[in-house]
């Protein structure tokens, strides 16, 4: 086989494991019931029924509500966040899991879609929703103590972290293309935290004049959000960086709440409950803790 | 093996064990999501919920057009109202105003009515709804940051009137 066949074949290998590669029961029905947990979370508690006076002429549908000439009345949108609501608590409790979960995500999906239906594009939603998207069809005939990791466990999650990382490219991605690499290292940042966001204000006022009057602080800020963005397609092939991905995902988004008061605490749960095995991180703390009193009873020897 | 080959892996087409196959319909669906995300993400346009995911991807500098609303007392004074100041739904109004110099008269009369309703009931006191261009610039004076506006009228309306 010469060597450019020989890194086709690998690059097939690497592609088919990053998209279908295998993860335990335990895994699945973690992150599957959690995700529905959180969908639930965003329907219940989301302001959506003040939806309901938003004017017509103010009102810009977005495309897959396009047949919306108006907001829905309180009693429709109450009707979705009770529906969507119940079918999460159903979806969680695996209590026709696959359905529960299915009805839950289009609730959020319109939900998230009247929230976006007033001319900006709205993207708080979005990570949620793509990465949800594979468990659609996750399997739900799970024996969650089964503990061999099988493919047709792990391509949803897979999947779901595939989806994620090319959030995070993307979103590098435009920033490169539209402004260049001085969006890192100018005086965007600064500017940025001076001027506050086009909606709401800061979640700590103090911090973003502080970023701003300080420009490597800023300049720092920039070349960090760029370059977690951009090198986020790492965690589809190198496992053992996605918790350190995770926490800057994590990191980046508190630090935006601070800054500019932008609510994409929905992308700071969702990112870790997908890269972070939670179930063999709790299996490895459990052992950790057993060994411990056995170590701790060992007498001492003389020094 | 012969000089120029290499051990590789094996191929990934090898089928998995029996019971553990990926069905048929999981990787259509996830043809279909990656399709939709990668076609709008590598070209750059919105149609929700997909999206280009353009976060905060044009660069930001010292100068700022944005559409602000100002509500004229009756001795004639403006004052800028904040859109935080008004219910949820009105919070984006700065999307539809910004789209005004391409719609016509009925159209900026509608938006402009819309937002009255609001900012009157905000505002007792507003006689008048002037829905401008506030053309600002971050400056620094002596180490502080201050913002200067230039408002720079489009459209009006009043309370019982069709919209100037």
């Amino acid at each position: 086989m010469s060597r450019a066949q020989s890194w086709v074949v690998r690059a097939r290998h690497a592609l088919d494991d990053a998209l279908w590669g295998p993860e335990t029961a335990a895994r699945l029905v973690f992150v599957h019931t959690a995700l529905a947990a959180l969908i639930g979370v965003r329907i219940v508690a989301g302001s959506y029924r003040q939806l309901a006076d938003t004017p017509p002429a103010l009102v810009d549908p977005v495309p897959i509500l396009g047949f919306l000439d108006r907001m829905p009345s309180v009693e429709v949108i109450v009707a979705l966040q009770v529906v969507g609501g119940l079918a999460a608590l159903a979806a969680v409790l695996r209590r026709h899991p696959r359905l529960a979960f299915a009805v839950a995500w289009v609730c959020y999906l319109v939900l998230a879609g009247l929230r976006g239906s007033r001319g900006k594009v709205l993207h708080n939603d979005l990570l949620l929703l793509w990465a949800s998207a594979p468990f659609l069809l996750a399997p739900v005939d799970v024996d969650r103590h089964d503990p061999v990791p099988r493919r047709r466990y792990g391509w949803p999650i897979r999947v779901g972290i595939v989806v994620t990382a090319l959030i995070y490219f993307f979103a590098g991605y435009h920033k490169l293309r539209r402004s260049g690499p001085s969006w890192a290292y100018g005086d965007n940042m600064r500017y940025i935290a001076l001027w506050g966001p086009a909606i709401g204000s800061s979640g700590w006022a103090g911090i973003a004049r502080w970023t701003g009057e300080h420009i490597w602080v800023a300049r720092a800020s920039g070349v960090f959000i760029l370059g977690l963005e951009l090198a986020y397609p790492v965690v589809i092939f190198v496992p053992r960086t996605r918790l350190w991905f995770a926490a800057g995902a994590v990191f980046l988004h508190v630090s935006t709440w601070f800054l500019l008061g932008l609510d994409y605490w929905a992308w700071a749960v969702t990112v870790p409950l997908l890269l972070v095995d939670w179930p063999a991180a709790l299996a490895r703390l459990r052992e950790r803790r057993a060994r411990r009193p056995a170590a701790e009873a060992r007498p001492a020897t003389a020094g | 093996m012969t000089a120029g080959e290499v051990e590789a892996p094996a191929d990934p087409a090898t089928p998995p064990a029996e019971g553990d196959e990926i069905p048929r319909r999981a990787r259509v669906l996830v043809a279909i999501v990656l399709v939709l995300l990668l076609v709008p993400g590598v070209i750059g346009f919105d149609l929700w919920p997909l999206t280009g995911w353009r976060l905060f991807s044009l660069s930001r500098d010292a100068d700022q057009t944005r559409w602000v609303l100002l509500a004229v007392d009756a001795e004639g004074e403006r004052d800028v109202v904040s859109l935080e100041e008004l219910p949820l739904g009105y919070r984006h109004a700065e999307w539809p105003m910004s789209e005004l110099p391409g719609a016509g008269r009925a159209r900026r009369d509608d938006v402009c009515r819309a937002l009255l309703g609001a900012v009157v009931e905000a505002r007792p006191g507003t006689t008048e709804l002037v829905i401008a261009r506030d053309h600002a610039r971050l400056v620094e004076v002596d180490g502080e940051w201050t913002t200067r506006h230039d408002y720079e009228p489009f459209h009006s309306c009043e309370p019982g009137e069709e919209g100037r």
